[in-house]
């Protein structure tokens, strides 16, 4: 079973997020994390191997940090990685940034493809979808439970208050939502073992790319500015006993700001 | 004339509600010299039809049996169809867990642009520009397309629902001429969890319940002030991992995101995976006996008090205000 995964290196979830004076970027606290729904891709990757065989390869997308997430994958116990850091990659949109995942994948024969339902950055949960459809494979969005037996998944994914139990024959792709599992945490043999290892990359020619199917260029949508969300006035304490409190707070939301 | 196509996600036999949002929206557009199409996946019910022709000039229903269960790569294969056959300039849809999971691959089929979960969409400017929240909210990021059909997705409360009686439009039955075997994936079942309960996202009122709860037999409070309040109740990460509520009501970064009128916070602390999902809500009160929970400082209005004490007390003042 060949199972690859798609993880992002992203912000601490507590970072500090500020927009730079021109609206042109933001400026984030160099404080990092593994995206909180790829590490339900991670682990259940290595599940599926534990239990039927197999090789699982993490691949990821970016400069600098990013290489550290294919570290935290080796350390819990993926058996490759895959790095495209060439800048022409960079500031893609989902649909810039899926054309150069899914090419990656396709570099070698694959059975799973896993990866977390959102981002946490850029919050567009578009990858996994997309992916699948450059591949021409189907996928299974947000699932909750997977069972691989005879080529075959059955997938539950719970929509809009009810559960759906998707059979989809494999290769197909896979994107994780909590309630799926909990990750382990890696073993200090593994940590180390991810230190040393040697990441392998990918250039856009190799994947048969041109500069201009890529990142910024490659993108059909454009961010053009950053603006700072709708700032509140600040908390009105409302003092007074309980029973006070709960009247004066009724009151204003009756007559005040009418929302009752 | 430009063209709309607003794909019309329903519940049981009606829309959802962020499908009458785009639909009211649309509506809007339809008077500014917008061609307005809708499409929904199987036949379209009466009450569907009422709801949505007065805000259309043309609903189309997809009446293939491939398209009576959804799945990603059969709704993205109707739709792209569709959007190749009448070739529309924008397509909105809801950003709910459907329209969020299908709407890529259509966007990829089409080599068209999408901006997911928009809170905003200036349709004055040419091309469109899209507002949508990233970093769980903490900066709204403007966006426009390079080329057209573009795609958008909305968050569920975003736009105002003020659909009016208008001229109907025309429905059409038609089938996509699809069949099973352009689908990979075969539903197997689908279980109704919760039977006609409106989901977290699409709630006006939210009653959340943490830690502060102290247990699970306690959010029988909140379940009574929500219903109250024509509202749903919503839970923390910390509360549903101790299996007190159920996930699907799990408000935050790793549950849903959520905009009501009102929400109202009770015995949470406002950790910041919390407050991004809920931080774009209209009105937000914080319940906490400790003065300086995170809550407060996202909140617009607090009480520092023993929520056993005020919850109970706001039901029994709402109840004599609503003569109850």
């Amino acid at each position: 079973m060949n199972i690859v995964v798609l993880a992002k290196q992203v912000p601490d979830p507590e970072a500090f997020v500020e927009i730079r004076g021109d609206g042109t970027g933001l400026e984030i606290e160099p404080k990092f994390a593994t995206n909180l729904f790829d590490e339900f891709a991670l682990e259940e990757a290595l599940r599926i191997r534990e239990k039927h065989g197999g090789k699982v390869k993490v691949i990821t997308l970016g400069g600098g940090k990013a290489t550290e997430v294919l570290r935290t994958g080796i350390a819990m116990g993926a058996d490759e990685a895959l790095l495209l850091d060439d800048p022409a990659f960079f500031d893609g949109d989902g649909y810039a940034t899926a054309l150069a995942l899914s090419r990656a994948i396709k570099k070698d024969p694959f059975d799973v493809v896993l990866c977390g339902k959102q981002a946490t950055d850029d919050d567009r949960g578009e990858i996994g979808p997309m992916v699948a459809q450059f591949l021409n494979v189907p996928h299974v969005g947000g699932i909750t439970k997977l069972e691989i037996a005879d080529g075959k998944a059955t997938a539950e994914s719970p929509i809009e208050g009810n559960k759906a139990v998707v059979e989809v024959s494999l290769p197909a792709v896979f994107t994780t939502a909590k309630g799926l599992n909990e990750a382990r945490v890696p073993l200090i043999t593994g940590v180390m073992k991810a230190m040393k290892v040697q990441i392998p990359k990918a250039t856009p020619s190799e994947l048969g790319l041109s500069q201009e199917e890529l990142g910024k260029t490659g993108s059909k949508v454009r961010i053009e500015r950053y603006l700072p969300p709708k700032k509140r006035a600040g908390v009105r304490l409302i003092t007074g006993d309980a029973a006070e409190a709960a009247a004066e707070a009724v009151r204003i939301l009756v007559d005040e700001v009418r929302v009752i | 004339m430009e063209r709309l196509l607003i794909f019309v996600e329903t519940k049981g036999d009606r829309p959802r509600k962020v499908s009458m949002e785009l639909l009211s929206e649309g509506q809007k557009l339809r008077t500014q010299g917008y061609a307005v199409e809708a499409l929904v996946m199987g036949k379209a019910s009466e009450a569907l039809r009422q709801e949505v022709l007065p805000c259309v000039d043309r609903l189309v229903s997809l009446t293939d049996a491939v398209l009576q269960s959804y799945t990603a790569e059969g709704y993205a294969l109707a739709l792209a169809n569709h959007v190749r056959s009448i070739n529309p300039k924008v397509i909105l849809a809801g950003a709910t867990q459907i329209g969020r999971d299908f709407l890529p691959r259509v966007a990829v089929m089409l080599g068209a642009g999408i901006a997911s979960d928009a809170t905003e969409i200036r349709w004055k400017e040419d091309p469109v520009k899209i507002i949508r929240p990233v970093h769980g909210g903490r900066a709204l990021s403007q966006v426009s397309f390079v080329n057209y059909p573009s795609i958008i997705t909305t968050r569920p409360n975003s736009f105002p629902l003020e659909a009016q009686a208008g001229t109907p439009g025309e429905y059409v039955e038609k089938e996509a001429a699809m069949s099973f075997e352009d689908v990979k994936a075969k539903v197997v079942k689908v279980e109704e969890v919760t039977k006609g309960k409106v989901d977290v996202t699409e709630a006006d009122v939210i009653v959340t319940g943490g830690r502060g709860m102290k247990g699970p037999e306690n959010f029988a409070m909140l379940e009574e002030l929500a219903a109250l309040l024509g509202g749903v109740v919503g839970a923390t990460r910390s509360v549903v991992d101790a299996k007190w509520r159920d996930q699907q009501d799990q408000v935050g970064k790793s549950g849903k995101t959520v905009s009501p009128k009102l929400y109202i916070a009770v015995g949470l602390s406002g950790a910041i995976h919390h407050i991004m999902g809920m931080d774009t809500s209209k009105v937000i009160v914080a319940i906490n006996k400790d003065e300086k929970a995170n809550i407060f400082n996202y909140a617009d209005y607090g009480i520092v008090g023993d929520l056993f004490q005020v919850v109970p007390a706001m039901t029994q003042d709402i109840k004599k205000r609503l003569g109850k």
